[in-house]
């Protein structure tokens, strides 16, 4: 199993000493070459999952696996195998493009750097862009540069919060193919994303969050087919609509 | 917009103090108000009610305005003609108000809103009133007044004049950038106001400059009284009457004398409104909120970093720390450029001036000696206050922690990396400061013998890492240890649990930095004493290298240790910008 979350919480000091828990004993597990939607709305928990997962934030309690290596108490072997695209492109000013990629190849110590970097570029259209600062970018082709720094080494497990966030039309669509490549190839992939109808196309199956617990986890098809989801409707919009307590949208309507 | 200004003020003040009243339920901003506290009450009002102002309670205290007017009879011609000067000197060296800057949920939100131009200034201009009353009201704490009146009386004065530097400045912001404007109705409206102050300042400078050269002067009191009494007549007078005006409250010896000169100052804070209000007017005839996108433009620019060709590559093998050392390195390659080096002028002008009472006092005079003097002023900068001000470490990085947390390197490494490069640039240029004040010293300590001079030199440049690295480590320690308690980046946080925070954090950063050096100093007082009476001088060599590789050693052990604190981190503890 490439990803294990094992009664995952996590919970932040409130204001006035009070604790708010974010995430309450969550569990799942995805294996190699899966592709898991990670979906719930504002709040549920989905961003402190992906930060957790990618060694950012300690879980409170409970533990995190990737590769059978704990992201606590193993961490450096752990992270050496993920790869974290955040929703927010968080880069260092003073760098260029190019010098990212490096930084993260010397870091992650990736072998034929220069072909992975020159063919990154390329699919993700940064040509020409190598030698420019972050502030002088979009924030589309920030978001693309954090990806390429996500890419740019053999991760075994790929964790996405909300990856399509700024990209243009093309940038979405190539995306889309890069997110189900990685996955065909054998990765673990994570992606967490409120465009429901990205998540129904590209993963295998899905796990719904509200108020930091899962509520639902399967295929589209499994969850459809569920007694509490009967009549729901069989796409994941109604089905998540129902689960998270809003009803069926085509019934409002 | 009037009200919906208002609005905005009264809403965002109120949730400011609110924020902090209720942050105040942590413990960590809990002590931080009350050490804040304490030291504005021990250093401010236990002085002013302390025995030196009790016993300068007990005698008659002038007002400020009849004391200057004791000493210099043209004083208030003479207040009047400074700020004429400065009036003047703003077209040459303008300094940007920030009344024409709107913040982006200002430009995000009010832009696209059905007001006028006119209306989003009037809304800056009154936004910016709170900040400058509060600056107001803390000058008047300072002024040595017995009566809570005068301070009263002052504090009002104070922001008028502040108020109305504020807004000429902003007038001179908009004026400058239309000086070369393509629309002649625009460039006329830019340059009548440095017209006019260009001959206000020369019918007021002719006649001082006239009367100090021609009447014979003693001493500088008595030449400020012959140039203030040539103005304080006639047509120099006149012309100086707004700048007078607006200064007079400041001085006023009774309430009702404030009143008068209070109305008299707000009428010519009025007109200096009226002028900036229609001057952006027209400017917005020749190109609609050039002034706005000018101003948020320049801001942009000074943010953002440009790219410079460094020839230096991060090579795809090696240790951690030195890809830390490279990151931190092209920042300040990058960063650096004129205009950040504007903060160390002060500092550098004060070296300056040490230098010269230096050579006052010995006699030398040569500029070797007062050279050596400021080489080794910089030594001890570099050395003692360097790591406190380059933060190009851990601590500027803390806003990049959920960058450098998913990293798969070793924590230890990470805090080592990270002090590296401005450890090592603060050593050169001690190094390099010591090595100038070496070779220039028989100029300035021509007393010392040139074994001395050279066991010293040699001393100092042993000593100086091993203070930077000390430091940086117990800077970084704090940053680890204490990431709330430390500024992310350029933010200045404010409020008086952050005063008392950071008071807590600089006597507890004190406090490490004598334990950390302690023993380094006895092991190296212990070889000195040892060494001394056979090789003389030169025992400060060897005593000095025991010194520094205790400090290493412990650099190292310290750096370790800190590990597994850097895991620890919790982003939510890392303290975000208000």
């Amino acid at each position: 199993m490439a990803l294990v979350v094992e009664q995952f919480t996590r919970t932040y000091a409130g204001p006035s000493g009070s604790t708010f828990t974010a995430v309450d004993g969550l569990s799942f597990q995805v294996r190699s070459g899966e592709i898991v939607g990670l979906i719930g709305p504002n709040g549920a928990g989905k961003t402190t999952t992906l930060r957790a997962l990618a060694g950012i934030l300690r879980p409170t309690s409970g533990r995190v696996l990737v590769d059978g290596h704990d992201i606590v108490a193993d961490a450096i072997a752990a992270k050496r195998r993920l790869a974290f695209m955040p929703d927010e492109p968080h880069l260092f000013e003073y760098l260029t493009v190019g010098e990212h990629l490096r930084l993260v190849a010397r870091l992650y110590q990736v072998e034929d750097f220069e072909q992975r970097a020159k063919a990154l570029i390329e699919e993700l259209e940064l040509a020409g862009k190598e030698r420019s600062l972050p502030g002088e970018l979009s924030r589309g082709m920030r978001q693309k540069v954090v990806i390429a720094c996500g890419l740019v080494r053999d991760a075994s497990t790929l964790l996405f919060d909300e990856p399509l966030t700024g990209l243009d039309p093309v940038g979405i669509r190539r995306m889309r193919q890069t997110i189900v490549a990685r996955g065909r190839s054998g990765a673990c992939v994570l992606v967490s994303s409120h465009l429901l109808h990205l998540v129904e196309e590209i993963c295998t199956r899905v796990i719904i969050m509200d108020h930091g617990r899962k509520i639902a986890d399967g295929t589209v098809a499994e969850l459809a087919s569920r007694h509490d989801l009967a009549g729901a409707g069989s796409n994941l919009e109604q089905i998540f609509m129902r689960v998270t307590g809003h009803g069926s949208p085509v019934a409002q309507e | 917009m009037l009200g919906a200004s208002l609005y905005i003020i009264v809403c965002s003040t109120r949730n400011r103090i609110v924020r902090r009243l209720r942050r105040l339920r942590e413990p960590r901003y809990l002590i931080g108000a009350v050490v804040g506290a304490a030291y504005v009450y021990f250093s401010i009002f236990a002085r002013m009610r302390g025995p030196g102002m009790a016993g300068r309670r007990g005698r008659t205290t002038p007002s400020l305005g009849a004391a200057l007017a004791t000493v210099q009879p043209g004083a208030s011609a003479l207040v009047g003609a400074a700020l004429l000067v400065i009036a003047a000197l703003t077209w040459i060296f303008p300094t940007d108000s920030g009344l024409i800057e709107f913040s982006e949920a200002e430009t995000d939100l009010l832009f696209p809103a059905p007001v006028t131009r006119r209306q989003l200034l009037i809304h800056r201009l009154m936004r910016s009133q709170l900040p400058l009353l509060f600056g107001a009201v803390v000058s008047s704490i300072f002024v040595p007044f017995n009566a809570i009146a005068e301070r009263v009386r002052f504090a009002g004065g104070m922001f008028i004049v502040l108020s109305a530097i504020r807004v000429y400045f902003t007038g001179v912001t908009l004026a400058r950038a239309r000086l070369m404007s393509e629309s002649v109705p625009a460039r006329r409206v830019a340059w009548t106001p440095l017209v006019a102050i260009l001959a206000a300042a020369v019918t007021v400078g002719a006649p001082m400059w006239r009367a100090v050269v021609t009447e014979s002067a003693g001493n500088i009191p008595a030449m400020l009284t012959i140039a203030g009494g040539a103005v304080s007549s006639g047509p120099p007078a006149i012309i100086l009457w707004p700048f007078i005006a607006l200064v007079r409250p400041l001085f006023a010896g009774s309430a009702t004398q404030f009143l008068g000169r209070f109305l008299a100052a707000v009428v010519v804070l009025a007109v200096l409104v009226a002028w900036v209000l229609r001057s952006d007017e027209a400017f917005q005839e020749a190109a609609v909120d050039q002034a706005a996108r000018t101003a948020r433009s320049r801001a942009q620019r000074q943010a953002a970093p440009r790219v410079r060709a460094t020839m230096w590559s991060l090579a795809l093998s090696g240790r951690t720390e030195s890809v830390f050392f490279w990151k931190n390195g092209m920042q300040t390659l990058r960063a650096i450029n004129i205009r950040t080096l504007v903060p160390f002028i002060p500092f550098v002008l004060f070296s300056v001036m040490a230098a010269t009472l230096r050579m006052s006092a010995s006699g030398a005079r040569g500029p070797a000696a007062g050279s050596c003097i400021v080489a080794l002023i910089l030594a001890a900068f570099s050395t003692l206050l360097g790591p406190q001000t380059v933060r190009s470490d851990l601590r500027g990085d803390l806003r990049h922690l959920d960058l450098l947390k998913t990293w798969p390197v070793k924590a230890a490494a990470v805090i080592r990396g990270e002090m590296l490069w401005p450890a090592i640039l603060l050593t050169l240029c001690a190094w390099f400061a010591v090595v100038c004040g070496t070779i220039l010293s028989t100029a300035a300590f021509p007393e010392l013998t040139t074994p001395w001079r050279l066991s010293l030199s040699a001393a100092a440049m042993l000593v100086a890492p091993a203070l930077i690295f000390a430091q940086f480590t117990v800077h970084n320690a704090a940053a680890v240890l204490f990431p709330g308690w430390v500024p992310i980046g350029n933010q200045r946080p404010r409020g008086l649990d952050m005063l008392g925070q950071r008071l807590i954090l600089f006597a507890g950063v004190l406090l490490a930095l004598v334990v950390m050096v302690g023993p380094g100093a006895i092991a190296g007082f212990i070889v000195w004493f040892v060494f001394h009476r056979l090789i003389d001088a030169a025992a400060l060599v060897p005593a000095a290298m025991v010194g520094l590789a205790i400090v290493c050693v412990e650099v190292l052990l310290a750096t370790e240790a800190l590990g597994p604190a850097y895991e620890r981190i919790d982003l939510s503890d890392v303290e975000r910008g208000e």
